[in-house]
């Protein structure tokens, strides 16, 4: 079995938001990378390959929706598991959010920082066991 | 320059404005989750009740801000639910589950009865769970001394009907016609809670009337109050 550290990717413009996912998310043994735009995001996409994206949508330079969307035409990247995680409560948006692609559509307001950490987990693991 | 600036309407800066306000505070709300789990060291209980309060805190004001951000958009006609089959009890069953800590420490008793066999309600869910919530907290919020709650669901004439019945203050009968409508709480209601800002009914029946049902009230002041409503079966 591969020891290597599982690498998620937060693409997310809040600093502080930013900061407390990657202290939760290292001190359980991912790999943590960050982006603060959507365009810095895709090039950490490419260059990075992270196993997961957490995906803010409304996002400075490229919307989160772009950014999905071109993970989703892009050979290389369209298979990477993406969540998606906004405040954005709408209907209309979370339809939107599941018809481009994402795995899960989480609404921050809904979920506690716990209840986020388990649904990365959740995919992670999955994510795993496809590969063995 | 017969240019004029295009003007910007609410709804379209309701998502940015709604998005500057809640970021920060989920920033706190996460952080305080965050210590409280004992991420960053073990705390002592004295630092445990302060960080739980200040989290109940912070939860009071996304609420407020959320349901302010519901009332505008109901005003824009921006308010949108997705309908979908739902098994009503359930949902009663998941808030009574989320409240029971917070209705026993404000010396409630809750009881549920339901019909045997219920048809799934149509309904959004997310919104739903946010009704039934609001309803059930206003009958804690408002008692009168112990609190005794009465909560049914049965099946009518093509419909389900919830009802919940509190022991509590009641509602004026000069105010029934301000019930639902947006920042009412009557003097009565102010002085036991003062932090409410009268937007939960007025959400809760549009809601309900944008998913085809009813909701409506019979109040006594100083005997209680049952909130009904009605939704459109599968």
């Amino acid at each position: 079995m591969s020891s290597k550290k599982q690498k998620i990717l937060m693409i997310e413009e809040d600093y502080f938001l930013r900061k407390i996912y990657k202290n939760k998310l290292t001190s359980i043994g991912f790999e943590f990378i960050e982006a603060t735009n959507g365009e810095e995001g895709l090039n950490k996409l490419i260059s990075e390959k992270p196993d997961l994206v957490l995906l803010d949508l409304i996002l400075p330079k490229k919307n989160g929706f772009d950014v999905l969307i071109e993970i989703r035409k892009n050979k290389e990247l369209k298979n990477t598991l993406v969540i998606i995680l906004s405040v954005l409560s709408q209907k209309s948006d979370i339809k939107r959010g599941l018809d481009f692609g994402a795995q899960e559509y989480l609404v921050k307001s809904e979920m506690s920082l716990s209840d986020v950490v388990d649904k990365v987990k959740y995919w992670a693991e999955k994510i795993k066991k496809k590969r063995t | 320059m017969g240019l004029k600036p295009k003007k910007t309407k609410i709804a379209d800066v309701v998502p940015v404005v709604s998005h500057q306000l809640k970021t920060p505070i989920l920033a706190i709300k996460w952080c305080l989750e965050s210590l409280l789990a004992g991420d960053q060291g073990k705390i002592s209980a004295g630092q445990k009740e302060y960080l739980s309060d200040a989290l109940k805190n912070i939860e009071k004001i996304y609420c407020f801000i959320d349901n302010f951000f519901d009332v505008l958009k109901i005003e824009t006609k921006n308010f949108e639910i997705t309908v979908k089959p739902v098994a009503l009890e359930k949902v009663i069953d998941k808030v009574l589950n989320e409240l029971s800590d917070w209705i026993k420490a404000n010396n409630c008793k809750v009881s549920f009865k339901k019909s045997e066999k219920l048809a799934k309600a149509l309904a959004d869910p997310f919104e739903i769970h946010r009704v039934v919530q609001r309803i059930i907290a206003n009958a804690v919020i408002y008692r009168k001394g112990k609190g005794d709650i009465e909560i049914t669901l049965k099946q009518e004439k093509g419909k389900v009907l919830f009802s919940c019945k509190d022991n509590g203050i009641g509602i004026p009968k000069k105010d029934f016609k301000k019930v639902f409508t947006k920042f009412y709480r009557s003097e009565e209601a102010i002085i036991l809670d003062s932090s409410g800002a009268g937007l939960s009914l007025f959400i809760s029946r549009t809601v309900i009337k944008l998913s085809n049902g009813k909701i409506w009230f019979k109040s006594k002041e100083n005997k209680g109050t049952t909130f009904y409503f009605t939704l459109p079966i599968k």
